[in-house]
């Protein structure tokens, strides 16, 4: 028998303390795993998310918020420099205005006002004495023969769904319009065109113009299919707000240059605009993410010593133990490295039969551990984007809704990742543990004189 | 075969020092049986793990087969206690979870020999200390205390050292096994070509022994 089937069969030599040795460290080991594995799948979830919400940044004048707010908008010259801009690979510009379906346009609004639309009238009306229709009324009342406003995009990007606030854009007649154009052209939603019986070709009358349809679109939603698009210039001019601009969307090359775009643009404009990314809205949501990542490392370090501290204590309450037997193989003509290499090989023993335990034990507790945490973060993702004084809720719908529904979705399906990397680390790290933990108690012993140890019982 | 001179191991005990062994010098023939006497206190133990070089003396030298063993460093002592030096204890001292073949094999897998050599020397070593058959195959815990002291003294054997050093090897016996204990040294001492020098505080069995040498406080009396 060798000094390695010595310390094999050491391992064993209690069978209670062994067992109850195995079962501390693989519990050690078992929840080390699962932090692991809880961080590795948090961090591609996150990845993930980012990747999904996209890498554009908003920019919108300062104070605005779609129809909302005060202020001065953008210009054209706004967008110029921003397009030049290192990691910038596209910018679209947009222009809104609410035409009033009296005065700016013969078009009638497809949305009927309901509580909230008749709400808005009646605010308007009570502080400016006029209906939003451009009729008298009385006083604190709706008129009765109220109407939506048509909302007008101008664009000179149809492809943006975020800047056409549109959840997909779909062509159902016509073509689209050449958006560098300035031709009185315009696109019409498809709920405006069954109100107003319009088909390609069709003309209406905006800001006192004649404007000729080009296509007909679905975006999917009823609030976009119930407004008009234009080319950017055309918008601009009709509208009088020729070289304006109130929302500037940035493209840039990857999501890792958002922030420095972002803040080049912040740099750029100052105190004229209000600069957001995608990436800010996603943080919100991925905040309880990252908290899970960070409870994971924590977790993980603390299973780790943990584990560490227990091997250890254990190869020296068992070093301490055997004392009087270490003499005895001293004196018989055992090495110190030979006493050594036998407590590595008992504490090694110990150690991989723990791991091999407590990573079986992992992998089958794995899912519903990461499920209870997903479940509560999902809650506290919930709420922190509610509660936040600071969400904009306002022209970022679309992106909002895109950015929240990607991250619901990905902690829905939140699982673990096994990885044989991952096993293989942890192994290492478990062997690593194992001789240091053994090697430093028996080492200490064996320099001691047999006569000493012997005497010592 | 043995020669100790001006002997002496110091401790330290409190403030003051004490003499364990107290400038003792004595010779011992090579292939005899011989035993130190004296009672719980007189420094026999240490003097046994100085001969035995499992401690350090304080001054004076020890002479084993013309080897100054006071001198060597600390890895030439595992080469001399695993070739030279046989030890048998008062309490076995066997390692629990092996068999008492495989108890006897582990000094000389420490001498490097192949497994199939190790297994044949210890089992000739068991016979002729009188454990044969099924009981070699037997942990401690399974022997009786006569039994677990001949498989320490096959041990002992193992490597066929120069000098044995038995520690009380009947001190945990009844008289009867102890005797038994007793004629096997003294047999093997003539057998085996090994000195065998046995502590003892029973002057029946110190007297079986060729020489004897009485220790009191640490010195050599007549």
């Amino acid at each position: 028998m060798g000094i390695i089937s010595r310390g094999i069969k050491n391992a064993f030599r209690n069978g209670i303390r062994t067992t109850s040795i195995i079962f501390i460290l693989a519990v050690s080991v078992s929840m080390a795993l699962v932090m692991l594995m809880a961080m590795k799948t948090v961090q591609q979830k996150i990845a993930s998310v980012k990747s999904s919400i996209g890498n554009s940044i908003t920019v919108a004048p300062a104070g605005v918020r779609g129809f909302e707010g005060g202020g001065t908008l953008l210009t054209d010259q706004n967008a110029t420099d921003i397009k030049a801009m290192a990691h910038v690979t596209g910018v679209v510009e947009t222009i809104t205005d609410r035409m009033q379906t009296t005065q700016d346009t013969n078009l009638a609004s497809p949305v009927t006002p309901g509580s909230f639309g008749n709400r808005q009238a009646q605010r308007t009306q009570s502080q400016y004495g006029e209906s939003s229709s451009g009729r008298q009324s009385a006083s604190g009342q709706a008129p009765a023969n109220f109407t939506m406003p048509i909302q007008m995009i101008g664009t000179s990007d149809l492809n943006s769904l975020a800047a056409l606030n549109a959840s997909s854009f779909n062509i159902t007649a016509g073509a689209k319009f050449d958006t560098s154009s300035s031709a009185n052209v315009a696109m019409v939603g498809k709920d405006v065109a069954t109100k107003n019986s319009l088909s390609t070709g069709s003309t209406f009358t905006a800001y006192g113009q004649t404007v000729t349809v080009s296509g007909i679109f679905d975006a999917g939603n009823t609030f976009a299919n119930a407004m008009i698009l234009m080319p950017l210039k055309t918008a601009q001019t009709l509208s009088s707000q020729t070289g304006q601009t109130n929302s500037i969307i940035v493209q840039t090359d990857s999501i890792d240059s958002v922030s420095s775009v972002q803040s080049a643009i912040k740099t750029k404009l100052g105190d004229a605009a209000d600069v957001t990314s995608a990436q800010d809205t996603s943080n919100e949501a991925i905040a309880p993410l990252q908290n899970i990542k960070t409870i994971s490392m924590y977790s993980l370090i603390g299973s780790l010593v943990a584990g560490a501290i227990i091997i250890f204590l254990t190869m020296l309450m068992i070093v301490r133990e055997r004392r009087r037997e270490i003499g005895v193989l001293k004196a018989i003509g055992s090495s110190n490295v030979g006493i050594v290499v036998m407590f590595m090989t008992e504490s090694l023993v110990l150690t991989l039969i723990s791991s091999i335990i407590g990573a079986i034990a992992g992998l089958i507790f794995s899912n519903p551990i990461l499920n209870v945490l997903v479940t509560n973060s999902e809650s506290a993702s919930n709420s922190a984007m509610m509660n936040n004084p600071n969400h904009d809720h306002g022209a970022m719908i679309a992106r909002f809704a895109q950015a929240g529904a990607g991250v619901q979705n990905a902690m829905r399906n939140l699982h673990a990742v096994v990885g044989w990397d991952l096993l293989l680390y942890g192994l290492a790290a478990a062997i690593a543990i194992a001789i240091i933990g053994s090697a430093v108690p028996s080492f200490f012993i064996a320099k001691i004189r047999p006569a000493e140890v012997m005497r010592a019982d | 075969m043995l020669k100790v001179k001006n002997l002496v191991k110091e401790f330290q005990s409190g403030d003051h020092k004490v003499k364990a062994v107290d400038n003792i010098s004595f010779e011992i023939p090579r292939s005899e049986f011989s035993t130190i006497i004296g009672k719980s206190g007189s420094g026999k133990s240490t003097l046994l793990s100085l001969l035995g070089a499992l401690d350090k003396p304080t001054s004076g030298s020890i002479l084993v087969d013309g080897q100054e063993i006071t001198k060597m460093g600390d890895s030439k002592l595992i080469g001399y206690r695993r070739d030279k030096i046989g030890f048998v204890f008062q309490n076995y001292n066997l390692i629990p979870n092996l068999s008492a073949l495989d108890n006897v094999m582990v000094p000389l897998e420490f001498a490097h020999l192949s497994h199939a050599e190790q297994k044949k020397r210890a089992v000739h070593l068991l016979d002729q200390v009188g454990i044969s058959g099924d009981k070699q195959k037997r942990k401690p815990s399974r022997l009786s205390g006569g039994e677990q002291q001949r498989v320490s003294i096959a041990r002992a054997l193992a490597n066929k050292p120069k000098l044995i050093l038995a520690d009380e090897p009947t001190g945990n016996l009844d008289s009867a096994t102890g005797q038994l204990i007793v004629n096997l040294l003294k047999n093997l001492a003539k057998t085996e070509d090994t000195t065998i020098i046995a502590v003892t505080h029973d002057e029946a069995i110190a007297h079986q022994a060729a020489i004897t040498l009485h220790l009191k406080d640490g010195k050599l009396v007549k």
